[in-house]
């Protein structure tokens, strides 16, 4: 669908002009929202816990300590995240089984918040090639990497792909590149990347392809559709949450493979 | 049903007693040999009989043995009085012939509007345009466009910032049926919806129906938009044609055989990436991005009785970034049509259409490369009758059978990356059958009544999939070709009524009921090439829309002033919206990603027009609500759908300074479009993240617009005549919001902010025209 605000964009671009408004908007009351991550990578598992604010406040989100977390792991077996302030809950050295479900639950002012979350087998990345281009589409000349991986047939695989250049790391929701085997299930994926413009000669580009739950894909799609300035929908509405009793946010359990290239 | 029926016989088998003759003929235009549709022809010496010309010119009147005085006349033209002397069946061909020069067709123009149609015709009024009458009209672009003309009426609201889609009485986008020489045309749009397909060269008129939508017209919700070709200059070779900033046209036409038949060829060609190539940014100068359409028709006429015609209409839109990407679509619509006169009273017509849409994608180059492609295609056969019983009674009754095949999506290509993946093509059959009595009840009393059958076959070869409360998939079942898999049918009566209270007002009711069965999947802000027709099945039930309507219509000062209200409120069962994150391209399972709901729309609208002199308009304004309720949509609350603008206002004045020049002026003001912004915000991985509460809960900002428009028709040529337009767009650049987003302070990320787009500040433009004589 981006690619026909592309084509809109073209059309209006000669006559189109942007300015920043005043525009008075409700304030709505505080929902809890909870962002929730159990990186098996390094065995830790992290939550921050916090309330929305009105849109315009310029200060941070107010964070809620005190909370009682825990993560649960498929054999039912809970272990107390501890609280590290500013909002933040963490579990370290928690060792990671593949292709098993965790479930998280928060108790907060007498209201317990659980989450589910599958954590897949890790797709391991292939070594990156990259490849010379002429330019197209208005990008000067340079190079994109390619993001190559084998797709295990037959089973979904949803897939979160973060860029680094020069060791600065597209770690924002609106820079994650999404993927899915919904049109390429079995197949060798060689698949094209680059950033904002295309890489020179002496960039070194490190790439993370995390393998995620469908629901996080599905969740972070969503988001992605909603934030920034790109908004696709003529009816945006909150993301599906992850999480039960009205609250906002998300739990993801992944693995990741990683590989790095220096252009040459 | 069976009172019905049982009602009209006994209406019909009034009146058998004195001796009767009957006038028939056609109607034309003396230039060029057009069919006039909707001309009147009155008799002079009785009051409220007469009748309207069809589609293709014809009449027929029927009349007691006597001495009468035939009033012939149509907007635009020198009316003619015929004294007849009525001993037997009588056949009279009429040539409407133009006023003599340039400075008195204004005048005519009026003149022939001069008389009361508007007050004595019955059923609800239509609105209708032909090209010519619009063509002072300061448009985006210079491209005149009748379906933007078409929005500067009450209750038509535009879908966007120049754009041709529209709402009518705030019914969805989809919900208008629109017709091209009686193909249905699926995507009316080029350019995401900055043009119309239609080319106003082309065109005959458009008539509107927004209530009291005859029974001979089905399928969609809210409204018809009728389209008519021109059918070519039948005395002599013409041509006629435009250069303008962005496209240009050509049209040709001559006669076939003279008085017997003609062709008609019109192309036009848009250049907008021409101004790509100026603009400063790099990422702009690879696109190619146009369109062009070509309508091409020819009729011919067999005796006295057969005529035949063969119409077309191919357009498409192309964009290219570089070798890499392209889309391309377009409609493609071809119709044969038979007129036959069975006798002088009963008139056949019988039409075979073929109708299309298709939009394609093509990804990279050479090995890689790789396609997406999606399409709808009909199969129409239609007959239609008329039978003029008496002078009280036209009969119109027909049959219609539409065989549609659904290609939902298709990904073909080389690259090792994808599967092939070819959605299964789905297949229905659409029928209808209807019949409609227009009827003179008395003096002052005329009634419009009719009903309608419709059925809808959704058939194998398909899949027939269910669905749980959360849109997963719970099972399918395989289904054979031509096997049903699901069969809709509903009637659908269609009321209306004038009562002429004097010969300077009447009031007029109407009741229709409409079932649509195709539906259109959009959830983007703009119109799209990619927006989906989908059948009704199992899962997606058939859209019912139900209005009633009532209005009052006067006119003043010998009938150069015009006004008129009308109240109306519409019922529509069965819409469409879309769950979150919904996939609607390359989805087997779409259907799953839909929720069902069902909204209500009410209005008044109030016209005034002012149609002699040198200063000539109207003033519309229209206040109206448009709402929808979705159990899981904003928690089963009712909310306003996106076109609920309560005040919607056109002021459009056309000022005549002289024979050489016309000044004409638009000016537009709307509530602004109802909304979801976020009423709050969270951070997700240190990204603001806007916390909705409700659909559609906030406004924005309202619409306002002045457009200038001013015609130079340069001297005329021996035999060539040719005019000059110039006009500007937004004159007094207005800054109206085109979009609103939320996002991120770029130069403090702490902060969000709140940015407003506008597209189109201060367009001028020019455009000569010319047409040989």
């Amino acid at each position: 669908m981006r690619i026909l605000f592309l084509l809109l964009s073209a059309i209006t671009i000669v006559a189109s002009c942007q300015k920043v408004i005043d525009v008075d908007l409700n304030d709505a009351n505080p929902k809890v929202v909870i962002e929730a991550n159990y990186t098996a990578e390094d065995s830790t598992v992290l939550l921050k816990l916090s309330l929305t604010t009105s849109y315009f406040e310029p200060s941070t989100p107010s964070t809620l300590n005190g909370a009682i977390v825990n993560i649960i792991d498929g054999n039912g077996i809970a272990t107390p995240l501890i609280s590290i302030g500013n909002g933040e809950y963490e579990l370290t050295a928690y060792v990671p089984t593949f292709n098993s479900t965790y479930k998280m639950t928060v108790l907060y002012d007498g209201t317990t918040y659980s989450a589910t979350s599958l954590l897949p087998n890790i797709v391991p990345l292939n070594p990156m090639t990259y490849e010379f281009s002429p330019g197209f589409f208005g990008f000067g000349e340079g190079y994109f990497v390619n993001e190559i991986y084998d797709d295990p047939a037959g089973v979904p695989n949803f897939y979160l792909a973060i860029l680094s250049k020069n060791g600065r790391e597209r770690n924002k929701v609106t820079d994650f590149i999404m993927g899915d085997d919904r049109l390429s299930d079995g197949n060798p994926v060689t698949r094209p990347l680059f950033i904002d413009t295309l890489f020179s000669i002496g960039d070194t580009i490190d790439l993370e392809l995390q393998s995620i739950d469908e629901k996080i894909f599905d969740y972070y799609s969503e988001i992605q559709a909603i934030a920034g300035s790109g908004q696709a929908t003529a009816a945006p509405s909150n993301p599906i949450s992850v999480w039960d009793n009205d609250a906002l946010g998300y739990f993801s359990a992944y693995g990741n493979s990683r590989q790095t290239v220096i252009i040459l | 049903m069976k009172l019905i029926i049982a009602v009209t016989i006994l209406l019909l088998t009034f009146s058998i007693n004195a001796q009767k003759f009957t006038i028939s003929g056609t109607m034309k235009d003396a230039t060029n040999g057009e069919d006039m549709f909707g001309a009147v022809i009155k008799v002079k010496e009785l009051e409220n009989v007469g009748t309207t010309t069809n589609a293709y010119g014809f009449y027929s009147l029927t009349l007691e043995k006597g001495d009468y005085t035939l009033i012939y006349r149509s907007t635009g033209f020198r009316s003619q009085e015929i004294a007849i002397n009525l001993t037997g069946d009588i056949e009279k061909n009429i040539e409407l012939s133009l006023p003599a020069d340039v400075q008195q067709i204004t005048e005519m123009k009026v003149n022939a509007e001069k008389e009361n149609d508007n007050i004595t015709s019955s059923g609800m009024n239509v609105t209708k345009f032909d090209p010519k009458s619009i063509e002072t009209i300061p448009v985006i672009f210079g491209e005149k466009d009748i379906m933007k003309t078409l929005q500067l009426t009450p209750g038509v609201k535009t879908a966007g910032e120049g754009n041709s889609g529209f709402f009518v009485r705030g019914g969805g986008a989809d919900q208008n049926l629109i017709l091209l020489d009686e193909a249905p045309v699926y995507n009316a749009s080029h350019l995401l919806g900055f043009f119309s397909v239609f080319n106003s060269d082309a065109i005959k008129d458009v008539s509107l129906y927004k209530s009291g939508i005859p029974a001979e017209y089905g399928g969609r919700a809210s409204s018809v938009v009728d389209v008519k070709m021109r059918d070519g200059n039948n005395k002599k070779f013409g041509a006629s044609g435009g250069l303008g900033l962005i496209s240009s046209r050509l049209t040709l036409e001559a006669p076939i055989v003279k008085d017997k038949g003609s062709f008609i060829i019109s192309g036009r060609r848009s250049y907008a990436d021409l101004f790509l190539k100026l603009s400063q940014k790099a990422e702009l100068k690879d696109v190619k991005l146009f369109f062009y359409d070509l309508n091409a028709k020819a009729n011919y006429r067999f005796g006295k009785k057969d005529r035949v015609f063969l119409s077309g209409y191919f357009g498409r839109d192309k964009f290219k970034l570089g070798d890499d990407f392209g889309i391309s679509w377009g409609n493609a619509t071809g119709t044969l049509r038979w007129n036959h006169l069975i006798n002088k009273k009963f008139f056949s017509n019988t039409t075979l259409v073929r109708s299309s849409f298709d939009y394609e994608f093509s990804i990279g180059a050479g090995d890689d490369a790789f396609g997406l492609r999606s399409s709808i295609q009909d199969w129409n056969l239609k007959q239609d009758f008329t039978y003029y019983l008496n002078n009280n009674n036209t009969l119109k009754f027909g049959l219609n059978a539409i065989h549609h095949t659904f290609k939902p999506g298709a990904l073909t290509g080389s690259n090792e990356t994808f599967n092939e993946i070819v959605l299964k093509s789905r297949f229905a059959l659409e029928l209808g059958a209807y019949i409609q009595n227009e009827m003179k009840l008395g003096t002052r009393l005329n009634v419009m009544y009719g009903l309608r059958y419709s059925g809808f076959n959704y058939m194998g070869l398909g899949t027939d999939y269910q669905f749980d409360e959360k849109g997963n998939e719970i099972g399918s079942k395989n289904y054979q070709k031509w096997e049903s898999i699901k069969y809709y049918q509903g009637l659908e009566p269609r009321i209306s009524a004038s009562y002429i209270i004097s010969d300077k007002n009447s009031v007029k009711v109407s009741y229709n009921r409409n079932f649509q069965y195709l539906h259109q999947l959009s959830n983007s802000t703009s119109s799209s090439p990619t927006d989906n027709w989908v059948p009704s099945s199992s899962n997606v039930k058939p859209q019912i829309g139900d209005q009633v309507a009532m209005g009052y219509y006067q006119n003043f000062v010998k009938n150069t002033y015009r006004i008129s209200g009308e109240i109306y409120y519409k019922s529509l069962a069965n819409q469409i919206d879309y769950r979150n994150g919904a996939e609607l391209i390359l989805n087997d399972q779409v259907e799953g990603e839909l929720v069902y709901g069902k909204g209500r729309a009410y209005g008044f609208e109030l016209l005034m027009e002012k149609k002699k002199g040198k200063l000539t308009g109207w003033i519309s304004y229209t206040l109206s609500r448009s709402l929808r309720t979705f159990d899981k949509i904003n928690n089963g609350k009712e909310f306003s759908a996106r076109q609920d603008r309560i005040h919607d206002i056109s002021v459009v004045l056309m000022y005549r300074i002289n024979k050489a020049l016309a000044l004409s002026s638009t000016w537009i003001y709307y509530t602004g479009d109802a909304i979801t912004f976020p009423s709050g915000k969270y951070e997700i991985n240190g990204t603001f993240i806007p916390y909705y509460t409700e659909r559609n809960g906030y406004r924005m900002p309202d619409y306002h617009r002045m457009d200038l428009g001013l015609t130079w028709y340069m001297k005329d040529r021996k035999k060539f005549e040719h005019n000059l337009n110039i006009s500007i767009y937004n004159l007094y650049a207005r800054e109206n919001a085109y979009t609103i987003t939320f996002e991120e302070d770029p130069d403090d990320p702490s902060k969000t902010q709140a940015v407003q787009t506008t597209l189109f500040k201060l367009i001028p433009s020019i455009t000569y025209n010319f047409k040989l004589k």
